[in-house]
């Protein structure tokens, strides 16, 4: 596998008040290759959207580096590292008067001329990219007029119609029902079995559990674990960072092999009777 | 509110452009006395270098409305394009060059040119403030305008990074600085009733005798503005992601941000310094546009231009229709017409303005 996208020693500080800097982020390694789905999970505030951003050149980090295809990150100019790595927001501010065919034509930038308008070639980028998120029949309507998960799937067509091959995801399902929480992780899925790479921040361990090929812990700015599903999804893992709230269990899929699931109740005896397992 | 139910940019911009040839040719044709468009347009042919001249004095009357004309057309499209570049940078619909201190500086150089001419020449200092002669005013106010641009621009950057809050908190501390010492100039001017008197008649505005240095001078400074639209248009559209969103997708935000600031600062510095402080085109002309045809930068600017030429030609030729020439300048027809016309905007679209 060819690593598409590497950290070494990754510092990051934010200003912070009189006490100094406050420390974001403290000496991560990460790599994610073509074809990963590198899930990186942690309790709220332990440097994941920061890592993001360091990751995708939004954040400049104050010790380490971050390499993409080898050459460090720093070396390409704006749209050329738009045309390798596109980023999926967590938030954006309401966009009203932009149409939803405007908004995915977004993310062809990185390929306009100055002086041309989009080509053949962009506007076929723009409708693959509704097509595959499911959003076609939405391209002529209000981006204000969108539900969550509507809105969620078009962030998604941006960046597909960005045509990079890194993919960093911020919490992409943080406001969607079950339903619209799986769309958008089969989407990405997809996207990255054609040979592109991601990496995508989540609170939800089951969705990492179901979609990730690799998971990756971070607890205070730091990596605490990171490898297969099945061996961080541990109790003993786990329970140091996120607290003992949590039950763990496995389920069968499809082709015979098992996943972990995790599942936060607090206190009480808690028992699986469910006939799947 | 569906952008599909408004008219095309391209058409509109069109028939505005055409609108404001029209209401040049009637702005020069209009005056104490009427001169029919065969003579108009034979006079301006020769300034062009075409043609004979019409002779004493009609050639004369001819060229100063047209020197008159040419600078409000230049003044409001300065004032609409920069109105249009700050508000696409702040995202914000209340910012106008004015945040940045162009007016403030502008005011603040006008009126040391003021004292400057005062001290040796104190009966003339008002035919200069107001007059053709007094090219020292203009290039103070030129000056104090960009310098103020430039002042407001370094105290906000940090790292030679612009934050866009940072610059609207410094713009505000900065003119409020500048209000103080132009007032305390105000004041203590009081005693020299000449000097106090020009320095008013300037803040008002003035389109009159205007000479083709006017001309040129503001139209020096909205080709400049123009120039950076190509290369901010698009960029403004993914701006209102947030700078980090138009970033990702590969804008160079800091480049974009600096270009419009100059942009803006040059043409506002330019209009202000030939017609003094003229109120509200740049405000309320992006919001016009906006709400009646596209928020798309790309279109929007250019669109920007010719809608605050049309604007500020368009008023002014109605006010000396109605109510005789010279009775208004034209900062205080602007203030007058312009706040009304943006509160009735506000009340009709408050829906819409809310969530821009």
């Amino acid at each position: 596998m060819v690593g598409a996208l590497e950290a070494r020693g990754l510092v990051f500080e934010y200003a912070g008040d009189d006490a100094g800097p406050v420390r974001a982020l403290d000496g991560v390694d990460l790599r994610v290759a073509d074809g990963e789905l590198l899930v990186v999970i942690g309790p709220n505030g332990s440097g994941k959207s920061t890592l993001l951003r360091c990751l995708g050149g939004l954040a400049r980090p104050r010790a380490g580096m971050v390499a993409l295809r080898g050459r460090e990150l720093g070396a390409y100019a704006g749209r050329g590292r738009a045309r390798e790595i596109a980023m999926v927001p967590q938030y954006l501010p309401a966009l009203p008067d932009v149409l939803v065919a405007e908004f995915v034509m977004g993310g062809r930038y990185a390929h306009l001329g100055r002086w041309s308008g989009p080509a053949a070639v962009d506007r076929r980028a723009v409708d693959l990219a509704l097509a595959a998120a499911d959003v076609s029949t939405l391209r002529q309507r209000l981006m204000t007029e969108l539900s969550g998960g509507q809105r969620q799937r078009v962030l998604v067509a941006r960046a597909l119609a960005q045509e990079a091959r890194v993919f960093l995801v911020d919490e992409p399902t943080a406001s969607l029902d079950p339903e619209h929480q799986i769309h958008v992780f089969q989407l990405i899925s997809r996207t990255v079995a054609q040979a592109r790479a991601a990496v995508v921040v989540t609170h939800d361990l089951n969705l990492a559990s179901q979609f990730a090929t690799r998971l990756a812990l971070m607890d205070g700015g730091r990596l605490v674990a990171e490898g297969p599903v099945g061996e961080v999804l541990r109790r003993e893992v786990l329970e140091p960072v996120y607290g003992s709230a949590l039950h763990f269990g496995t389920l069968r899929q499809a082709d015979g092999s098992r996943r972990p699931f995790v599942l936060p109740w607090a206190g009480g005896q808690f028992e699986d009777d469910s006939p799947s397992t | 509110m569906s952008s599909l139910r408004k008219p095309a940019p391209g058409p509109l911009f069109a028939v505005l452009a055409v609108a404001l040839v029209g209401v040049v040719l009637v702005s020069i044709c209009f005056g104490s006395e009427w001169l029919g468009p065969a003579v108009v347009l034979r006079g301006a042919a020769h300034v062009a270098g075409l043609g004979e001249s019409l002779g004493h004095p009609l050639q004369t009357i001819v060229e100063l409305r047209l020197w008159r004309a040419l600078t409000a057309v230049g003044v409001g499209a300065a004032l609409g394009l920069s109105g249009g570049l700050i508000q696409g940078m702040f995202r914000n619909g209340l910012a106008s060059p004015s945040l940045l201190g162009v007016t403030g500086g502008a005011g603040l150089g006008a009126a040391c040119a003021i004292l400057l001419i005062g001290g040796w020449a104190p009966r003339g200092v008002l035919e200069a403030a107001t007059g053709p002669g007094g090219l020292l005013i203009p290039i103070f106010g030129f000056v104090g305008a960009l310098g103020t641009v430039g002042l407001v621009a370094l105290l906000a950057s940090t790292h030679g990074r612009l934050s866009v809050t940072t610059l609207l908190l410094v713009g505000i501390a900065v003119n409020m600085c500048i209000a103080g010492i132009f007032a305390a100039i105000q004041s203590l001017s009081l005693v020299d009733w000449d000097v106090s008197r020009a320095i008013m008649a300037w803040t008002f505005g003035t389109l009159e005798d205007r000479s083709a240095v006017h001309a040129e001078t503001v139209w020096g400074g909205l080709l400049a503005a123009a120039a950076v639209v190509p290369f901010v248009g698009h960029e403004l559209d993914l701006f209102k992601g947030g700078e980090e969103d138009a970033s990702a997708l590969g804008v160079s935000v800091g480049r974009v941000k600096v270009l419009c600031l100059v942009g803006a600062a040059l043409s506002a510095s330019a209009a202000v310094a030939v017609a003094g402080q003229i109120a509200f085109v740049g405000l309320v002309v992006p919001h016009l546009v906006r709400l009646g045809c596209t928020s798309r930068h790309s279109a929007l600017l250019p669109l920007c231009t010719v809608t605050g030429a049309l604007f500020l030609l368009g008023c002014d030729l109605l006010q000396r229709v109605l109510l005789g020439e010279g009775v208004l300048q034209p900062g205080v027809m602007m203030s007058l017409v312009g706040g009304p016309f943006f509160i009735f905007l506000l009340i009709r679209h408050r829906r819409e303005l809310g969530a821009w």
